[in-house]
């Protein structure tokens, strides 16, 4: 069985590209070189920050991307940081891996990691706007951005739209309306009957479709949004115009962690 | 009495908020009410305008209903007020926390003679009065008479001819005949003084008794039995006691003893205490001539009320799955300050279950259609615990009723909304934490 081996790994190497000989021979070099990057740029320096960060935690944020996630948003260095401490906190609840996973979000959300829920759906698509199955600290921020009680409304209108176009159409159609309203009631542990939910659902349309189309596009949205503020009321989080003294003992108690 | 149910959607008529149904006639009802500006409960009968104008009785209607307002006796069901719609006539009663006196004998059997000559010599205080003042029931029946913790209360003394059926006219008796005098039933008029005492006899012997002295199974013999005065009396009434019977339950009406000699009775005249009370003065029946007025002046209107209407995404944003607090609360260790719940019970009942909770709890209540203030009166960590609460209609049969806490601690607004609300709440209501959390 050992000669089989030998045999076997003989020939491996034997089929082997030039190209790929001179990689593997260059693959310790490149590793040597990337840490003295890495030591330069000053990732493995002291950085306040994010001292309150495990050691074990892979770093990929300095002071530097945290100021310009600052100048995109409507936070100020200390709440990007602040809120980089809450990242990490939901980012390695499950999986250690600096990005926060569906399933992360849902236990942050919802208590638990399992079933499946329509609207945890939404949020995670929205929030991962680079489309790569993750929230990344740079997208956690920009959408946190839009909650923020200072955000533009048209931002605010714009973000809730995307929310509950479940199929991406550019319209909330009669028939999601009715899917997040049955969502909704079984989580009021509430069933009702068809022709109920119908005229729930057909109201809510009339209501908002100023166009008689049937659906209701981001203008009508926008026009039924202006008539009735209260349904941004989601889109708001108070916590947010002071982030750093809202989890300020949140922070402290991290950084007593051994 | 507040555990009375309200039925679905909020009627108003005038600053009556009308609750469901509790006594029915073919042309009359009355139902349970409550006065929004006070709170006070009261009783609403409701007559039809177009069956008294049938019936020619608008002004003898007004002359007793006006009467009756000017009384105020402590065994009489007051009449409060008079309103009038173009269809309908509101008389306001005074509402009896308590049930009919026959209940207690349908619970716990026949009284003892001394409990059941001090409700009779009640009985025969409000209906001297009622008579002194020229005004007859005409239809004294278990229905009519309220208990009031050991207080009786006689009601619709002067109105009970105008509940009757269409058929059933100023001769004839409404309902059972077993409280009816002969005279009555024999259709040849009577007066209506000696009618009542008859009545009052037939009270008597049950109360006593705990079974009707005139009781057969077709009404052709129970009329005779009547007609005959045909009964007789248990072992265990006293001598005096079935000696005033013999008196009252005379089939004559003539030779029937009237109250002056009532009260002279021996047998009545033991532990008796004449009921003494004040008269108020500032009685009027201004109300009542304005109901009877022709004009539309002055006239109310059912209107009816209902929740703030709840579109879907009203309720899609109250949601807690579209909602990103949690994120921080979890975090942070915080508390939240709003709770809401879904419920498929008519809107008025939520508002007066979630009352009903609250009460107990020390909380005053303060009502505005369909919304709720609860002020604790005891002060708290924080100071006096106030939440708002808010009944929201999302579609004609399902609420969504929110409560927020206005002031005082966070935790006692949780422990109150535990301790009342899912012990109130927790058959039918899913009952559901969201939104908007505080740092303690």
């Amino acid at each position: 069985m050992s000669s089989t081996i030998a045999t076997d790994s003989h020939g491996l190497s034997d089929s082997w590209t030039i190209g790929e000989r001179v990689c593997a021979a260059l693959m310790p070099l490149i590793a040597v070189v990337e840490v003295l990057i890495l030591t330069v740029t000053g990732c493995f320096s002291y950085c306040p920050c994010i001292s309150i960060i495990d050691q074990n935690h892979k770093c990929t944020y300095t002071a530097k991307d945290f100021a310009i996630l600052a100048d995109e948003t409507r936070f100020t260095v200390e709440e990007v940081e602040a809120l980089h401490v809450l990242f990490k906190r939901l980012s390695s609840s499950l999986i250690d891996d600096d990005s926060i996973h569906k399933e992360e979000l849902q236990l942050a959300l919802f208590q638990t990691p399992y079933g499946k829920n329509l609207f945890l759906d939404r949020v995670f698509d929205v929030f991962d706007q680079k489309r790569n199955g993750v929230i990344e600290f740079d997208e956690f921020v920009h959408a946190l951005s839009v909650f923020h009680p200072y955000a533009p409304m048209d931002e605010k209108i714009d973000f809730a739209f995307k929310l509950y176009d479940l199929r991406q159409t550019g319209f909330i159609e009669p028939e999601e309306v009715k899917l997040m309203v049955v969502a909704i009631l079984i989580e009021f542990d509430m069933n009702l009957p068809d022709d109920l939910l119908e005229a729930i659902v057909h109201k809510t349309i009339a209501d908002a479709d100023k166009d008689n189309d049937g659906k209701i596009s981001r203008e009508d949205w926008k026009a039924f949004v202006s008539r009735n503020p209260s349904l941004l009321i989601n889109m708001t989080l108070p916590y947010l115009k002071d982030i750093t003294s809202v989890l300020s003992s949140f922070v402290f108690k991290t950084e007593a962690k051994p | 009495m507040s555990s009375m149910k309200v039925a679905k959607g909020r009627i108003l008529v005038g600053k009556y908020e009308l609750g469901k149904t509790i006594g029915e006639g073919s042309f009359a009802k009355v139902k349970f009410a409550r006065n929004v500006q006070n709170g006070n409960y009261v009783a609403i009968k409701i007559l039809d305008r177009k069956h008294v104008l049938r019936l020619n009785m608008m002004e003898q209607l007004m002359k007793e209903i006006s009467t009756m307002k000017l009384i105020n006796h402590p065994n009489v069901v007051r009449i409060l007020e008079v309103l009038a719609s173009k269809t309908k006539i509101y008389i306001v009663l005074e509402f009896v926390d308590g049930g009919e006196l026959f209940d207690k004998i349908a619970a716990n059997g026949r009284l003892k003679e001394d409990e059941a000559r001090n409700y009779f010599q009640q009985l025969i205080n409000a209906v001297d009065y009622c008579h002194s003042r020229g005004v007859y029931h005409r239809d004294l029946k278990p229905e009519n008479l309220l208990d009031s913790n050991g207080v009786l209360k006689v009601s619709d003394f002067g109105l009970s001819t105008y509940s009757q059926k269409e058929d059933e006219l100023l001769h004839t008796a409404c309902g059972t005949p077993n409280y009816v005098a002969p005279e009555v039933l024999n259709d040849r008029g009577y007066v209506g003084s000696t009618s009542d005492i008859w009545s009052c006899g037939v009270i008597l012997f049950v109360l006593m008794a705990g079974y009707l002295p005139f009781d057969e199974p077709t009404h052709m013999a129970l009329y005779k039995k009547i007609g005959r005065a045909e009964f007789s009396c248990p072992s265990w009434f006293s001598p005096q006691a079935k000696k005033l019977l013999k008196h009252i339950l005379d089939p004559n009406p003539l030779t029937r003893i009237k109250i002056p000699e009532l009260l002279e009775d021996e047998w009545f005249k033991k532990g008796y205490k004449p009921t003494s009370f004040t008269e108020e003065e500032d009685l009027n029946v201004d109300d009542v001539v304005v109901a009877f007025n022709e004009s539309n002046e002055n006239l109310v209107t059912e209107r009816k009320e209902k929740p703030v209407s709840m579109n879907a995404f009203e309720l899609i944003c109250r949601s807690q799955s579209f909602n990103l607090d949690s994120l921080f609360e979890k975090q942070t260790g915080q508390v939240k300050q709003e709770t809401s719940f879904t419920s498929q019970c008519p809107a008025n009942e939520i508002m007066f279950k979630i009352e009903e909770a609250a009460k107990p709890l020390g909380f005053n209540v303060y009502k505005r259609n369909y919304k709720m203030k609860l002020q604790g009166d005891k002060s708290g960590r924080k100071g006096h615990l106030s939440v708002a609460t808010e009944v929201f209609e999302v579609a004609p049969s399902v609420h969504m009723v929110e409560l927020r806490k206005t002031g005082g601690d966070t935790l006692e607004f949780h422990k109150a909304c535990e301790n009342s609300l899912s012990l109130l709440l927790i058959q039918k209501y899913k009952s559901h934490i969201r939104k908007s959390a505080t740092q303690i």
